[in-house]
């Protein structure tokens, strides 16, 4: 009785699979299959699958044009600096709201929070010009330093909520034993609450790699440009190049496709440090 | 106490003013890179790197030359056409490209905070709201001011009796007919007035599976209204400024042009999706064969024969409204040039202007773009371009080039208002042509006053 | 020499939250105090930015927007369309996350899902607007398939029909979004201890009652936090509604955010722009006071 009831369970869940896979990767699929035909033929109806004119010509492009390869590298340069230092910042933060209570807690949470809600479209221009009162216009840091501060609040919040289920015993026995707040938070903390580091990484890495208007706004040469501002320059005024900028994003999910499936054994891996909880 | 404070303060701000001093030039930037924000002051530039030889003109002078066309012209023109300007001049010219679509934003936050590129590439319908605003240098007094004659121009656009934006190409907009489907449809005789146009319409829509017109409309780029709607009353001599001032309510010939766009979409002659279609989608549309006739830019041809070699396509004169009988006007957009108020090189910038129209690059440039010349001593060589780029710009010469758009204040806007109220009469929520003529003339009213 | 080393020590414990702090907060206010400050400024001026001498006119912006239809009209939008984005996050979100934690499926099979299931999520803004705008147009593949499947008998205008407009950018971006939801869920379900789930089997509980008695209250933090932050980041998009549909057909998808562009970058009427701003900073101020004091209550 139970192993059938498990068997129609099974099916139940599978079917859902593959109808989520469906929604959520046919829109992929219809890029891939576009940054390989030509142009004109992306429009064809009724629609063309696989082609036989099926070329590479959009990726050679891409691939061959040195300013393109410098976007990829600026891209992945600022985002993955944008992770490590939000993580830091974000863990020091986070330690701070989830092991303390001191004057004014809750203001500088709200603060947190209600920074980022004024539409970034209004803040541009007095932004750059603090940005330039900075000298740090057409830097990496100019946008380092922006992203940080999109992606710090939900990083805050994400690992506050974090290390508030992890009991507070753990890292107190360190204290106790004499150990430094930097061990407790470090050694003890840190690595047990890596799912959440993961998941934050993740969405700040996603946030960096996919900004578009401050990177447009806040660079102005061709080597410091991300690849959001890239594809964007494919966009002309009379033509678009359809299959470059589907190339390009191809390219550029590529790797970040590859980071992800490099961290999520995390998201497993955690499941056995269920042990040390409550 | 106050000291562990102070102290963590200070380091607070030194370790700032540190990140802020790596990020200056710390980075691994290239050498070559230019000093960022120093050209909005009057510090000297130091010159990135004289490595000219003896006998070529030196100048310690770098100018930034912020444009779209990048894109739009074949893979490292530009620079090449620069590099010649650099030979003869000794003065570098560092390109940066941006978005289209972006470009009005990134002048804008780049005129409020002074950090504009020397010479930047403008859109006519952009010039009144950037010469109000002082970002853009008054280009007469430049051109006087070099010695620059300017009488070979083909046009300038101007802002309170003085230039400020020197068109260097010009792009036409022709009417496209696909031959394929005219002839599948039956039909044998181009349309040359309206209700032939309907006519035509109709019998490829009975006929084949194409429409008959298509009109983009689409909001974020209101620029069909121009060029798709508003060719329409230019082709039959019409106007809707007046001394300077809108002239929409009660204008016959805007009327009658409203009521014929308004019966081609009511008698399903236009393309569906008309109301988010971009240009470049219609251009998709009409390669695709789907479309039998449009209103597009001319630098759309290249494109066009290259996606779909085995079509034949055909240009006519955009036909005008019954009983016309005048000169047809035909709509043109340019890539425009000016020069930024916040440059501290003018005088250089306005060189390399006048280097980009002097009939021999002009030359060059047109015809790399399937353009016109903004030089009318220009000569350029079409015979590499197809034949029926011929043909349009025969078409061309025959008409005159208008686009009543161009300097007006808050052009993009006007159109976008305009669009919005053509749009509610074509979806039958206002009723009546005098009503919508009326809205949008109420809306652009403030901004003439 | 003692009491001060007391003092001393007092300091410490005090300071070491604000030590922690620091750096969040230097950025900060370093960073975002002063635009923000310039921008709430800049909405009781006229003509700023334009000119030079920006004249002060106090809550006129504020009254003509609210006299502004569009604005009105935009609020309403951007309430459908953060209203829906938010919730279907959540549940798509919440579902997916449920559905990859099975223990139906091998880690092989599980790791393949998990990358589909992200893909949307490694897009930037204008490449899913164009790749949807290609989906949805009236010859676009999705009439294409619908249309062979017998389930549509003329091409719909997703996007160019007014009626249709709103629906097909909120589901663009719910297509869009609920990866980040999904991932923070499967973080979230990881930091439950498996011992309440053997705790409760024992007692009998099934999966459906397993769902609501320990993953939601389990989850609910991590769930309260997101729903926050999407409100928030939701109420401001902008690339994607501007690339899809520009706000229209008309006004059918203006939302606040593009409502505020074209005050400020085509119409040149910054002040009137940071009005608008001011708006949705008091609206997301309070959704945070609301928050903090959630929290705080649960603590």
């Amino acid at each position: 009785m139970v192993g059938r009831k498990k068997w129609y369970a099974k099916v139940v869940i599978i079917i859902a699979l593959v109808i989520g896979a469906f929604f959520a990767g046919f829109p992929v699929l219809w890029m891939v299959r576009s940054s390989f035909l030509p142009n004109p033929q992306i429009f064809a109806l009724p629609p063309i699958w696989i082609s036989d004119t099926f070329s590479l010509d959009a990726y050679r492009a891409v691939l061959t044009n040195p300013m393109q390869i410098r976007f990829f590298l600026n891209s992945y340069l600022i985002a993955m600096l944008v992770v490590v230092f939000t993580l830091i910042v974000a863990i020091l933060a986070s330690y701070s709201f989830s092991r303390f209570n001191f004057k004014g807690k809750s203001f500088i949470n709200t603060f947190i929070i209600s920074v980022q809600a004024v539409p970034p479209i209004t803040l541009l221009i007095p932004y750059m010009s603090l940005i330039l009162f900075l000298r740090i216009f057409n830097t990496y840091w100019a946008l380092i330093l922006t992203y940080m501060l999109f992606t710090l609040p939900y990083a805050i919040l994400m690992l506050t909520g974090y290390m508030n289920t992890l009991p507070k015993d753990l890292d107190e026995a360190v204290l106790i034993d004499g150990g430094s707040r930097r061990v407790a938070l470090w050694r003890i903390l840190v690595p047990t609450a890596i799912p959440g580091l993961v998941s934050v990484g993740m969405y700040t890495f996603m946030l960096s790699w996919n900004e578009y208007l401050f990177a447009l706004v806040l660079t102005r040469t061709n080597d410091m440009r991300t690849v959001p501002v890239g594809i964007n320059l494919l966009m002309g005024q009379h033509a678009f190049e359809w299959n470059q900028m589907m190339a390009m994003s191809v390219l550029g999910s590529l790797p970040v496709l590859a980071l992800f499936l490099f961290f999520q054994r995390y998201f497993i891996a955690g499941m056995t440090s269920g042990s040390v909880k409550s | 106490m106050k000291k562990k404070l102070f102290a963590l303060l200070t380091v607070g701000i030194l370790s700032l003013s540190l990140l802020a001093c790596a990020g200056n030039g710390g980075d691994d930037a290239p050498a070559d890179e230019p000093a960022v924000t120093d050209d909005a002051a009057t510090t000297d530039e130091t010159p990135d790197d004289t490595d000219a030889d003896d006998v070529a003109p030196t100048s310690d002078v770098t100018l930034e030359f912020q444009q779209w066309w990048g894109v739009e012209l074949p893979e490292g023109f530009l620079a090449d056409l620069v590099s010649r300007f650099t030979d003869e001049t000794g003065i570098q010219i560092e390109l940066l490209s941006n978005p289209f679509a972006d470009t009005r934003t990134q002048i804008m936050a780049g005129a409020a905070t002074a950090t504009m590129a020397d010479v930047v590439g403008l859109d006519g319908s952009w010039v009144y709201d950037f010469a109000n605003q002082g970002a853009i240098s008054n280009l007469t007094q430049l051109m006087a001011d070099i010695g620059m004659d300017d009488s070979e121009l083909s046009a300038q656009v101007q802002f309170e009796g003085n230039t400020y934006m020197i068109p260097a190409t010009n792009f036409a907009y022709p009417m496209f007919v696909n031959l394929d489907i005219l002839e599948e449809a039956g039909i044998t005789d181009m349309p040359t007035t309206w209700s032939e146009f309907i006519a035509a319409s109709e019998q490829v829509v009975a006929n084949t599976d194409a429409s008959g017109f298509a009109i983009p409309l689409e909001a974020s780029s209101p620029h069909g209204v121009q060029n798709q709607y508003l060719s329409w009353l230019w082709a039959s001599g019409g106007r809707f400024m007046e001394d300077g001032r809108p002239n929409l309510v009660g204008n016959s010939d805007l009327i009658a042009t409203t009521e014929f766009v308004k019966d081609m979409f009511d008698n399903g002659v236009i393309a569906p999706g008309s109301f988010t279609m971009r240009e470049q989608d219609m251009v998709e549309e009409f390669t695709n064969g789907r479309v039998a006739f449009m209103i597009s830019s001319l630098a759309h041809l290249f494109m066009i024969t290259e996606g779909a070699p085995d079509m034949n396509i055909g240009f006519i004169d955009i036909p005008v409204m019954d009983g016309y009988t005048g000169q047809s006007g035909m709509t043109v957009a340019n890539w425009g040039l000016g020069v930024a108020a916040n440059s501290p090189h003018q005088e250089e910038a306005m060189m390399f202007i006048e280097f980009l129209l002097s009939p021999e690059i002009n030359s060059a440039l047109v015809v790399a773009a399937s353009a016109f010349p903004g030089n009318v001593n220009a000569d350029p060589d079409y015979s590499a371009s197809p034949p029926l780029f011929l043909d349009a710009f025969e078409i061309f010469q025959r008409n005159f080039a208008i686009n009543e758009f161009t300097g007006l204040p808050t052009a993009e806007d006007l159109m976008r208002s305009m669009n919005e109220e053509l749009l509610l009469f074509l979806d039958g929520d206002t009723a009546t042509v005098g009503e919508m003529l009326e809205a949008t003339q109420a809306r652009w009213e403030p901004v003439f006053n | 020499m003692k009491a001060r080393a007391k003092q001393i020590d007092v300091f410490n414990r005090k300071s070491t939250p604000y030590l922690y702090l620091f750096p969040t907060l230097l950025l900060m206010l370093t960073l975002i105090v002063m635009p923000i400050i310039m921008v709430i400024g800049y909405s009781f001026f006229d003509n700023v930015i334009v000119i030079d001498s920006p004249e002060f006119v106090g809550l006129a912006n504020y009254i003509s927007l609210f006299q502004d239809s569009t604005f009105w009209v935009s609020i309403r939008n951007t309430a459908f369309f953060v209203g829906f984005s938010v919730l279907f996050h959540l549940i798509l979100g919440m579902t997916f996350a449920m559905l990859l934690n099975t223990r139906y499926l091998g880690n092989l099979g599980k790791a393949v899902f998990r990358v589909i299931y992200v893909l949307p999520w490694v897009f930037t803004a204008s490449v899913i607007a164009i790749l949807w705008r290609l989906m949805l147009s009236p010859s676009g593949v999705l009439n294409y398939l619908l249309e062979s499947f017998g389930l549509i008998a003329a091409q719909v205008e997703w996007l160019s029909n007014r009626q249709f407009a709103l629906m097909s950018v909120t589901f663009v971006n719910i297509w869009a979004g609920y990866p980040f939801f999904m991932i923070s869920i499967l973080a979230g379900l990881q930091g439950i201890s498996s011992d309440l789930y053997e705790a409760s089997a024992i007692d009998g509980a099934n999966a459906v009652q397993q769902f609501f008695r320990i993953t939601i209250p389990q989850l609910k933090p991590i769930l309260i936090s997101l729903i926050m932050l999407d409100f928030v980041w939701t109420t401001q998009q902008f690339a994607l509604i501007w690339m899809l549909t520009g706000g229209g057909p008309i006004n059918a998808t203006e939302m606040l955010s593009t409502f505020i562009y074209k005050q400020g970058f085509t119409r040149n009427q910054f002040a009137m722009a940071s009005a608008s701003a001011v708006v949705i900073l008091l609206i997301c101020t309070a959704a945070a006071i609301f928050y903090v004091k959630v929290q705080k209550a649960r603590d």
